[in-house]
């Protein structure tokens, strides 16, 4: 193996530890989070999410900006980008995880993970056999299409922007619910308990 | 101040960190964080031991390919799993086998549906990623940091599909 590969190998693997690190402590790796996200009553993923996007933004903002590195936007594909993004959704859902998260429960011991996991290797073999086909009759090819392109202006603006942008967002959806309220007794996303106060109330005193 | 001992994290600091990782993606690999990429290198190379034809595909063998971008991310995805293990133990927040949310939301506390129905969910999943080109990692974080038209779509129909599946086929939790 070429030294390239094996400082890809290693850096992959460092880089990992410290995404592993960041999706077990922000517990977005719970099914209880993730389902609850999909359900509209817990807002931990999309604030992680958004706050990822912001970062990563202002990081190639600068990386770009100062001609360090290339951008990489993949290509705009209407058609698969719909339907693959529907069924991605519905898996996310279903399995409590999405691509990246089910290797985080894994790592913390959830066994249904593996499954999900296997029927993820399954789903990528069986699209390989698909593709050749798929790429025809769905897929195709799209130009490389980024937002500021479309405005005529440079990235790094629009990236800049994008960052304030998200920021308030944040600022916003963090002053109607806390992040603490969305974690759940046993940090796992399960709030029944403060979900149904009022039931709770309703219950005579012994 | 967060350290490595807490059992949970802001998910601004989360966040930020996940973010701050393009940094090396870029600088070292001259790629973005994406993560489904390697259910295909790894499922194919495994297949492809049963059925040495599947590598005549190009797109196949584009994804088996021994160089830095493809094995990168399985390192990447293999140390998402050692870094929650190690976060874990440091922490102490042990898991049981199964989330206990999923006796709620299935309906049923048996081991064996929640099993299959992880089964389909993976598969649904990475099919629906391969079909769009990237999943949460590479449209999500990725693409939308990079302003990217086809990725913003996907990621709208990600969270639409999550959605419409969550109200038709979970009970509320």
């Amino acid at each position: 193996m070429s030294n390239s590969v094996v400082i890809a190998i290693l850096s992959g693997l460092a880089m990992g530890v410290v995404f592993g690190f960041a999706l077990e402590k922000s517990r977005v790796f719970e099914p209880g989070v993730i389902v609850g996200q999909m359900q509209l009553r817990n807002f931990i993923m999309l604030k992680i999410f958004l706050t990822a996007v912001a970062t990563g933004a202002l990081v190639l903002a600068m990386l770009n900006g100062f001609g360090f590195v290339k951008l990489q936007p993949k290509a705009v594909l209407y058609a698969a980008d719909l339907v693959g993004g529907l069924l991605l959704g519905a898996g996310i859902a279903l399995a409590g995880a999405c691509p990246g998260t089910t290797l985080a429960q894994i790592g913390v011991g959830y066994r249904d993970a593996l499954f999900t996991l296997a029927g993820g290797l399954a789903g990528a073999v069986a699209f390989s056999y698909a593709q050749p086909w798929l790429d025809k009759a769905l897929i195709g090819t799209g130009p490389k299409l980024i937002f500021t392109d479309l405005a005529g202006i440079p990235y790094w603006q629009g990236a800049i922007a994008l960052s304030a942008a998200i920021t308030l967002v944040l600022i916003l959806m963090e002053k109607l619910r806390s992040w603490r309220k969305d974690l759940g007794s046993d940090f796992d996303g399960s709030t029944v308990e403060a979900d149904r106060p009022l039931k709770h109330r309703a219950i005579p005193a012994e | 101040m967060p350290t490595l001992f807490d059992k949970a994290w802001s998910p601004y600091v989360a966040g930020v960190l996940i973010g701050l990782l393009q940094i090396p993606a870029f600088l070292l690999i001259e790629t973005a964080l994406g993560a489904s990429s390697s259910y295909v290198t790894v499922g194919d190379a495994i297949a492809n031991l049963i059925d040495p034809s599947l590598s005549r595909i190009d797109y196949v063998a584009k994804h088996l390919a021994a160089n830095a971008k493809n094995l990168w991310q399985v390192a990447l995805v293999t140390g998402i799993a050692i870094g929650a293990f190690m976060s874990m133990k440091l922490s102490g927040a042990r898991r049981q086998t199964i989330s206990p949310i999923w006796s709620r939301v299935l309906g049923s506390s048996s081991p064996s549906l929640r099993y299959g129905v992880a089964f389909f969910a993976g598969f649904l999943m990475l099919f629906g990623a391969r079909i769009a080109d990237g999943c949460t990692s590479g449209h999500g974080l990725s693409g939308m940091a990079q302003l990217s038209v086809g990725s913003t779509l996907a990621v709208a129909a990600m969270f639409a599909g999550g959605i419409i599946t969550a109200s038709l086929l979970l009970r509320r939790i």
